[in-house]
């Protein structure tokens, strides 16, 4: 599904990613943890393809295609999908039409027609009873006024509502209370299927209690420096990034 | 075209239509008053600070003869009974009705009964004064006596004096009592004839005695995509305690040069809400003055002005806090686009009689284009101790990580774009009360946005 090889990129001239390489098959999850700064959301950024970002050696294929050389919104199209670590407020911009709107874009990227306007609103309906968000939300702007908790239900409602090939969720799990995060896992879980990949970044073993990962890597200073199956996870909260760190210094 | 030359073709021009000139609209010493203070004081340059921003050159080309008056001169017939030369729209051309509205229809600021729909309201009068006898029907019932004195001394008022020399017909609207329901009018101004053949002065008085209440809907559109020369005018007095809904949608032609100025005053505890949409024209200047004469008046100016290609869009709002305890909202939002120049001046003045002010100004400019420009101007005036004045104003771009997060979920750069700007404009845009009114803006100004809307209504 989604092939990364030794990735170099640079913020503001300065490198953060600096020779990445990691591999997601089809079919599985995979859990991106590691310390404050190590370059977990950039990599997630330039996945999604935002703007700012100089890429300066490496490749990343996504089904076999080069998904660097795709616009962001043809990105999403092919069924990308960035669950934010802070999803941005946009105030008049309707959540229901944004829904619509992106739902429709990968349609007419597959050459489908439009959903119709009732099964689709049927569906979303569906989806937001599973992540216990009320109706009303539906109706305001996109995450305007929503709490922290609420604009990652937000997110996940988006994923489950899109169908994402490859989800990758930036600390979805972050500011979450104990119930929510049991709601998002359940969430997240529903959309688990031979055909998908996720990516989840977190800092909390907790939710991989939840979700289950195949594997576990560990991202110190722009590189994986660690991988391992989900026990890798219980020991980094026994013993800390030092451990690794200690390790890869 | 030095100032002077430009004073003296509009003495001539008037001298020479003088005679054609209804009296029922404007007295014929009123107008000679009017040519006289406008070439004593000269037409406005863009020299002077609050027309700086105004594309004044369509001015050195104008015809200031009514177009009508022109075209009846052509066709040899006396002015009074003259129609413009040009085919009209049809019926089914024109906005759609709004249900309940009585409208009244105006072509190159002329009523054409043929394409309105008066209907009788408790308590609500409207007159066309082009056919009333010299000074009778204005004088008895209409005169705003206020309203001269006031663009008479008013440096951005200027331009009115244009519509007051050369008016040709006025929607004389008049609400009396406190009738249960608000009554309900629509005035649609249609411009037909080019520039080449004269000026289309639209012209509107509305007075609501005291606790009545009226939902007013002013259009401007134009027909044929014209090179249309439009100087509007329009007097508005709200009496004690009566609430005025205004909503003003400049739609004029892309090619057309519009200048308008809004006179209102407002007695005690008066309510008025002016709601402007304006996205047509290619050179756009609005002024609205308004004066808060009494206690506890209220007013809430929401603006929404959209320029793209090479239009310029310019409003300058005055309001003039004279009476104690009165408040103030203004709300600006608007956007440019391609070369455009869009730009909002709102200035508050508070007088010394008028402790307790309270007044507020958001204003917010996007610019969205690389050589468009966009002016948001706040500007205070204050003459006593006891207001509480606060406001806002940015300019700037569409937001970076929005503009993403939309194409991160499939939406085109186009459509994001498009939709931030709606989004944008959704403060004011959300003011307007009127569902079916709401949806036609909406769909003037964002096309393929209109799903968004039905789509809403489903939940
Ligand atoms: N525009 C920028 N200019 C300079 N440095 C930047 C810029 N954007 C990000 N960085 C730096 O890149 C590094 C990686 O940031 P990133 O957000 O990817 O970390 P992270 O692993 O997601 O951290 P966290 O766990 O706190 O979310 C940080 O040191 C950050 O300060
Ligand atoms: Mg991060």
């Amino acid at each position: 599904m989604l092939k990364i090889e030794n990735l170099h990129v640079k913020v503001d001239g300065k490198e953060i990613l600096k020779g990445l390489t990691l591999t997601v098959p089809t079919g599985e999850v995979h859990a991106v943890m590691g310390p404050n700064g190590s370059g977990k959301s950039t990599l997630a950024n330039v996945l999604a393809g935002r703007p700012g970002y100089e890429i300066t050696a490496g490749a990343v294929t996504f089904q076999g295609r080069d998904l660097l050389a795709l616009a962001p919104e043809d990105r999403a199209r092919e069924g990308v999908f960035l669950g934010f670590q802070y999803p941005v407020e946009i105030p008049g911009v309707n959540n229901v039409y944004l829904l619509k709107a992106a739902v429709n874009a990968a349609r007419k990227h597959r050459g489908l027609e439009e959903v119709d306007a009732f099964e689709f609103l049927a569906l979303v309906r569906e989806k937001m009873r599973l992540m216990r968000m009320e109706e009303s939300m539906l109706s305001r702007g996109v995450n305007e006024g929503f709490s922290g908790g609420e604009k990652k239900r937000n997110e996940v409602l988006q994923m489950l509502v899109l169908e994402p090939r490859l989800a990758i969720l930036d600390e979805t799990d972050s500011g979450l209370d104990i119930d929510a995060l049991k709601v998002v896992a359940n969430g997240v879980n529903t959309l688990r299927s031979a055909e998908r990949s996720l990516v989840l970044v977190t800092h909390y073993q907790r939710l991989l209690d939840y979700i289950v990962p195949d594997h576990v890597h560990v991202l110190v200073k722009g590189r994986i420096a660690r991988s391992g199956d989900k026990s890798l996870a219980l020991e980094l909260e026994r013993r800390g990034y030092d451990w690794v760190t200690g390790e890869a210094a | 075209m030095t100032s002077a030359a430009l004073s003296q073709r509009v003495l001539d021009e008037y001298a020479a239509v003088r005679e054609s000139l209804p009296a029922g609209v404007v007295s014929p010493e009123r107008r000679q008053e009017a040519v006289q203070a406008l070439a004593a004081r000269g037409l406005p340059t863009t020299r002077e600070e609050n027309w700086r921003y105004t594309n004044l050159r369509p001015l050195e080309r104008a015809r200031f003869a009514p177009a009508v008056v022109a075209a009846a001169d052509a066709m040899g017939v006396p002015a009074e009974t003259a129609t413009p030369a040009l085919p009209l729209p049809s019926g089914s051309e024109l906005p759609a009705q709004l249900e309940g509205f009585a409208r009244y229809t105006f072509v190159d600021g002329v009523f054409a009964s043929d394409l309105s729909s008066p209907e009788e309201q408790n308590g609500l009068s409207v007159h066309t004064l082009r056919r009333s006898a010299r000074g009778a029907t204005s004088a008895t019932v209409f005169q705003l006596p206020r309203a001269l004195p006031v663009l008479g001394r008013l440096p951005e008022a200027r331009l009115a004096l244009l519509n007051e020399a050369f008016a040709t017909d006025t929607a004389a609207i008049h609400v009396g009592g406190a009738a249960g329901q608000p009554a309900r009018v629509e005035v649609l101004f249609i411009a037909v004839a080019g520039a080449d053949i004269g000026t289309s002065y639209p012209r509107v008085q509305v007075s609501l005695d005291p606790a009545s209440r009226l939902i007013l809907v002013e259009r401007h559109i134009g027909a044929g995509g014209g090179t249309h020369f439009i100087n509007g005018l329009v007097n508005v007095d709200v009496g004690r305690g009566a609430q005025l809904t205004h909503y003003r949608l400049q739609q004029a032609s892309a090619r057309a040069t519009w200048l308008d100025t809004l006179s209102a005053v407002l007695a005690t505890d008066a309510r008025y809400a002016l709601l402007a949409v304006n996205t047509g024209g290619l050179s756009a200047r609005s002024t609205t003055h308004v004066q808060m004469a009494g206690p506890g008046a209220q007013l809430v100016l929401s603006v929404a002005a959209l320029g793209d290609r090479q239009q310029v869009q310019d409003y300058f709002a005055l309001v003039e806090h004279v009476a104690p305890r009165a408040r103030t909202e203004q709300i600006f939002r608007g956007i440019a686009s391609g070369r455009a120049r869009v730009a909002f001046n709102g200035k508050i003045a508070v007088r010394e009689a008028a402790a307790g002010t309270d007044s507020r100004q958001s204003l917010r400019g996007l610019l969205a284009g690389p050589e468009a420009e966009i002016d948001v101007r706040p500007q205070l005036e204050i003459y006593t101790d006891d207001v509480r004045c606060s406001h806002g104003a940015t300019a700037g771009k569409l937001d970076d990580d929005m503009l993403f997060y939309l194409l991160s979920r499939g939406l085109s750069p186009e459509v994001a774009r498009r939709l931030l700007k709606w989004a944008f404009l959704e403060d004011v845009v959300s003011k307007i009360e009127l569902p079916a009114l709401r949806r036609q803006i909406e769909h003037d100004l964002a096309g393929q946005m209109a799903d968004a809307a039905s789509l809403k209504e489903l939940l």
